[in-house]
């Protein structure tokens, strides 16, 4: 059995950025496990600027993104294998691969890193009623088959949902020469960035219909048209609102789910509200010396973050592997959110080990104007700052500081709310 | 110049190719659709009756019977999955109780083995928990669930193997009767033959009005399911549902019923209503709400319900819709026209169809042999070569596979774990896929969670690589199901408005 120190499943932003910052760390024995061709992940396919504002001061494009941390992957000296499919990972940390030129291995780790990213929810969780035919595609797909294989996927477009990849492919259908005939909706507001909104949407006077939702599929072989209704209250179609829309192509935006299904053969607990591993101040799941961060441990909006978290990750692996990280002593406290937040990443924190900062990131659940968001600790507030805007569409973010929780004695948990005043 | 001629490759067409292959007769199969089992035969509940529903004396109480007993040989010999979980019917107060003790009574005239009126703690005996208003059911053992479409497969594969001939995309246009036989058009090719099945399904009247005057008449009957995901597998063991009092669709179904797919997803459903268009599958927002909304109200006297107390929304992760061939005489009218000699029915087979189609093409052909005198296929071969996928290997097979052949090593859906070594079989295989949707039927790339979304254009491409036709030419379902379009030609589009 091949042994590594550190493991990493999923080869794209996350995945790069925490095996860097491990290596960095002191970490020397680590294998990057990627099922692409290529380094990068979905970044690949998204050939858009707008990536790395934070990062690295300028606008890049998701390639140009990934390999600046690629180059660095190579120049460390980093050991990755492409075109591998991990179909099995246990709480001992072994690691069942599949690839072409090594066949079937299993590969046994000392810490691993989950870095698998999301899938986008389909057609089917959805459940819209009609036919099924072919023409239906989710918006990364779409996305995938116009930008990386070089071929359209149809000439008129209806797009379901307003999340970020949805924008993205309006515009890029229209840049392509196809015709976007309307966004729907089922929210009153957007999932997806303002500026995507404005630089995808309105500067091509592309219509987006809050609170319409398909109701039916209409096409035999090939996607004929789409019915799109306005919604009540009780999400249920209301009367006479029906629009018919003639297209060939539907994209549907409805939502990412962080990829767990490794995680679930290990047994990590997973949270039914990110759908992602429960994990602490470290990234560290419930199984021991296993860690995750990525769109696999929640779903961001940038990929800026997604490194950072990704560098926090990796560098808590590589102190594990050393047998540096503090385990059981400290005190366990939970983070949560209420009141309007949906929830928080970390799940708990370890207050001795804990480093001198520690972000908390989470999502509203609802636009908020002018509100305020509160840190409580226990019963006591402890933080309320003015937000002008809060939206689900973009992750928010607050820091604590070590010394702030430690001088809390009895600290039990800390909850993430939104406030009027 | 054909012996016998099948129009429908369904469970019905692909039980008589079967059937007839097993004697001396130079066979062709007629398929109106891209692929078999392109209709009534995909879109059902999967389940295997046990027969004790179907009323005493009607041919779908025999067949039913019949056929339930033929499975286990017949998927064994094929390859198909399949097991009996048994079928537990619930009451929950006495007229529920009443209508238990009917179908056990039904289920005795039938001859359905094993079938018990059981208690409330008679049923705890076999699940471990019912909801505290369930007070008793029926239980009839021999209740199973199969993969409908692997069996339809695997039965033409089988015929194709045994050199029965099948041409798809060929919709019978006429039937004239010869003084040897038939002759049977289609747009593509005309055929000549002695003897004509009609197994069209929801089309079967149409078939049997153009050359028969005892005219028939066949009802769409629709029925639509729910699919759960995986993870509620270890939850669903017996196939349940209610009596079928105050059902909705009454009379017309067996009832909702909660079953466990041979794949480990779970089925949920069926309503029944009646359409009109024959070959309209779609799944509507009243048949989706029909089945939501009963479970949503029921869920409690499931056994799941001991676990996931609520119905779990959220898991849904696919629906489809079904077409029942529902004769008006309520029966499966089966066997040679009493005016046209040398035709033969298997019409109207609905619900128990998928469990009695064996039994009634048996029958059908052993019939039509012992008339015609016609001889036995020595050579026919009944038991099917079947490469194991990769997602049944263990975990020695997959090393010892992946080193002989290493398209084992890629992995193109991982949600079911589908190689592209098993994406080319099926491609090859006798009567190969040619479409993504019949890689998907074959394989199961694209049924998982994601639904495809990683690797439909994956399939896409290894279709045109080993049909060596361009990714444009490759469709989901068949002529006019084109997935891909040249980027040049949108661009052009542009450029000429």
């Amino acid at each position: 059995m091949k042994a590594y120190d550190l493991i990493v499943i999923g080869g794209g932003p996350a995945g790069m950025a925490a095996a860097i910052a491990a290596k960095e760390n002191g970490c020397e024995n680590i294998l990057i496990l990627e099922r692409g061709p290529m380094l990068g992940g979905i970044l690949n396919q998204c050939i858009h600027n707008g990536f790395g504002l934070h990062t690295f001061h300028e606008e890049l494009t998701g390639p140009e993104y990934a390999a600046r941390y690629a180059e660095k992957i190579y120049n460390q000296r980093i050991d990755y294998w492409l075109n591998t499919t991990v179909i099995h990972m246990d709480r001992e940390k072994r690691v069942t691969v599949v690839n072409a030129n090594e066949g079937l291995q299993i590969l046994q780790a000392k810490a691993i890193i989950l870095a698998m990213g999301c899938r986008e929810r389909p057609r089917g969780a959805l459940n819209i009623p009609g036919s099924r035919p072919a023409g239906i595609f989710s918006a990364g797909t779409a996305q995938r088959i116009i930008n990386i294989d070089g071929y359209m996927v149809g000439h008129s477009v209806v797009i379901l949902g307003s999340g970020d990849i949805g924008l993205i492919m309006a515009r890029r259908m229209i840049l392509d020469g196809a015709k976007v005939r309307v966004v729907a909706e089922l929210l009153p507001y957007s999932s997806g960035l303002k500026r995507n909104i404005v630089q995808c949407l309105d500067d091509f006077t592309i219509p987006l219909k809050f609170r319409y939702t398909a109701i039916k599929i209409h096409g035999d072989k090939r996607l004929t048209g789409v019915t799109l209704a306005r919604m009540d209250e009780m999400n249920k179609p209301i009367p006479g609102t029906e629009e018919f829309y003639e297209c060939d192509t539907l994209l549907l935006s409805v939502g990412l789910v962080p990829e767990n299904e490794l995680s679930n053969d290990a047994g990590i607990t997973l949270d039914p509200r990110t759908c992602g591993p429960v994990v602490n101040d470290s990234f560290e799941t419930d199984a021991e010396g296993i860690f995750v961060c990525g769109n696999a441990l929640h779903v961001h909006d940038l990929v800026d973050y997604v490194s950072q978290e990704a560098e926090t990750a990796g560098k808590n692996a590589a102190r594990f592997i050393q047998g540096m990280a503090i385990r059981e002593k400290g005190k366990k406290v939970t983070l949560c959110g209420s009141d309007g937040v949906r929830y928080t990443v970390p799940q708990f924190l370890n207050s001795n080990r804990m480093d001198e900062k520690l972000t908390i990131r989470f999502r509203v659940g609802d636009v908020y104007h002018n509100a305020f968001v509160s840190v409580y600790f226990n019963d006591q507030r402890v933080l309320h700052r003015k937000k002008p805007i809060l939206t689900p569409g973009e992750m928010e973010m607050i820091e604590l500081r070590k010394d702030q929780v430690n001088r809390f004695t009895d600290l039990e948990s800390i909850t993430v709310k939104i406030e009027k005043e | 110049m054909y012996d016998a001629i099948i129009i429908g490759a369904g469970i019905s067409g692909a039980s008589l190719a079967f059937e007839l292959a097993k004697y001396k007769l130079h066979i062709a199969v007629i398929e109106k659709g891209s692929d078999v089992c392109a209709g009534t035969s995909r879109g059902n509940s999967a389940t295997v009756h046990s027969g004790h529903d179907a009323a005493y004396g009607t041919n779908k109480a025999i067949y039913n019977v019949l056929g339930n007993a033929m499975f286990d040989t017949l998927c064994s010999d094929l390859k198909v999955p399949f097991f009996r979980n048994g079928t537990i019917i619930f009451a929950i107060n006495d007229a529920d109780m009443e209508e238990v003790r009917r179908l056990k009574h039904n289920a005795d005239l039938n001859r359905v083995p094993g079938v018990e009126v059981l208690d409330r703690e008679g049923l705890l005996k076999i699940e471990n928990y019912f909801g505290p208003e369930v007070i008793g059911g029926l239980y009839a053992p021999t209740g199973g669930m199969v993969c409908p479409y692997s069996l339809v497969i695997a039965l033409c594969e089988q015929a194709y193997r045994n050199h029965v001939d099948f041409f798809l995309n060929s919709k019978v246009e006429r039937i004239q009767k010869t003084k040897s036989g038939f002759f049977v058009t289609t747009p593509k090719k005309n055929f000549e033959t002695k003897f004509v099945f009609n197994c069209a399904g929801t089309h079967a009247d149409e078939i049997n009005n153009l050359v028969s005057s005892n005219k028939i008449t066949i009802t769409p009957r629709k029925g639509e399911h729910i699919i759960l995901d995986k993870k509620l597998s270890p939850y669903v063991r017996t196939t349940i549902s209610q009596t079928p009092l105050n059902l909705p669709g009454g009379g017309h179904t067996k009832g909702m019923g909660i079953m466990p797919s041979v794949d480990k997803t779970i089925i949920l459903g069926c309503g029944a209503h009646d359409v009109t268009d024959k070959d309209d599958t779609a799944t509507t927002s009243i048949g989706l709400e029909e089945i939501t909304s009963y479970f949503e109200k029921n869920w409690r006297h499931l056994p799941i319900s001991e676990k996931i107390p609520k119905f779990p929304r959220n898991m849904i992760i696919n629906a489809f819709g079904g077409l029942r061939p529902h004769a008006t005489t309520d029966d499966f009218i089966i066997g040679e026209s009493e005016d046209v000699k040398g035709f033969f029915n298997m019409a109207g087979i609905e619900s128990p169809g998928l469990t009695a189609a064996p039994a009634i093409a048996q029958k059908i052909v052993q019939e039509a042999a012992d008339k015609y005198h016609i001889e036995k296929n020595d050579f026919f071969v009944s038991i099917r070569d079947y490469e194991k996928p990769f997602r049944e290997m263990d975990e020695d097979e997959r090393r010892q596979a992946v080193m002989n052949n290493k398209e084992y090593g890629e992995i193109v859906c991982r949600c079911e774990l589908v190689t592209k070594a098993d994406i080319i079989a099926a491609i090859h295989a006798p009567l190969g896929a040619s479409t993504v949707n019949a890689v998907k039927m074959r394989t199961r790339a694209g049924m998982g969670r994601c639904q495809g979304g990683f690797c439909s254009p994956v399939v896409a491409k290894i279709l045109a690589e080993e049909l060596g036709i361009d990714l444009t030419e490759v469709t989901q379902s068949g002529e006019g199901s084109n997935i891909f379009f040249p980027k040049t030609e949108s661009l052009s589009q542009r450029n000429s408005e």
